[in-house]
């Protein structure tokens, strides 16, 4: 059981990781930013100080999380705009449930937006 | 669905006035989702004083105007009941509404192209229609034609001021 827990913590650990390097590709792309996605560290505020993005950013961002991921957040998930590894807990835990559609940001219109 | 929506609609619609109220009527719309309207360039345009003297070109930025403001007709548009006649809208049906006094805000552009030269005599057809929106952001894919030939595209975001 030990050796089959640590296995799977380390497949979830690469799996993360791989996620959050996802993220910051996204991050970068959506935004035009002129650095390398290696750059943002998995803590660092998006907002403000930090990569400060605004929230003209958190709206191109919630339509690249929405064509990477096919999750929208709506006006009340803007916390997980709070850094890359809250972007990924967001999207951990909305990526496999069937997520609640109410109240979210309206992106039916994002996927063709390229 | 077709709409007639003439000048002195879009006046009700937009605190725009002379010389900055640049879509003539909107004949398409969806309200809060999407729209056509039409600009007329005209010589008599007061900016082809110095855009360019002896070369009149209508500046880019405008174009991108006349877009942002078919976009404020566009969800201005929402504030009417759904049952709306906008084939038979007249200036009266907005009595009591204060739409112009509530226009949003351009918040910012983004992959704008400018594919040819906007001369005197061209008719501008404007084409508006809704993205993603979040919070009081909306995104708006937008391009412009004249003839068959697009002129500009991009797609600009807009804070909403209601």
């Amino acid at each position: 059981m030990a050796v089959q827990g640590k296995e799977q913590i380390l497949a979830y650990a690469a799996k993360r990781k791989q996620l959050c390097s996802d993220i910051k590709a996204m991050i970068v792309e959506q935004l035009c930013l002129d650095m390398d996605p290696e750059f943002i560290t998995d803590d660092q505020p998006l907002f403000g100080r930090g990569l400060e993005l605004d929230s003209i950013d958190s709206l191109e961002l919630s339509v690249g999380v929405f064509n990477n991921w096919q999750i929208s957040l709506s006006d009340d998930d803007n916390s997980a705009f709070s850094s890359v590894n809250s972007l990924a807990d967001f999207i951990l835990a909305n990526s496999d449930g069937d997520g609640d559609d109410a109240g979210t940001a309206d992106l039916s219109g994002g996927m063709d937006l390229g | 669905m077709k709409c007639n929506i003439d000048c002195s609609v879009i006046l009700k619609m937009l605190p725009h006035r002379y010389p900055f109220l640049l879509i003539d009527k909107v004949t398409e719309i969806e309200p809060g989702k999407s729209a056509v309207g039409i600009k007329n360039v005209t010589i008599n345009e007061p900016y082809f004083q110095g855009h360019f003297p002896g070369e009149p070109i209508v500046p880019g930025v405008l174009l991108l105007e006349s877009l942002a403001q078919l976009t404020a007709v566009m969800y201005g548009a929402e504030a009417l009941p759904a049952d709306t006649d906008w084939g038979k809208i007249s200036a009266k049906d907005f009595e009591g509404l204060d739409l112009a006094g509530s226009v949003g805000y351009l918040a910012e552009l983004r992959n704008v192209k400018f594919m040819s030269l906007v001369k005197p005599g061209d008719t501008l057809e404007l084409h508006a229609k809704k993205g993603a929106s979040m919070g009081n952001l909306m995104q708006i894919k937008v391009f412009a034609r004249v003839g068959n030939k697009n002129v500009v595209e991009g797609m600009l975001t807009v804070s909403q001021g209601r």
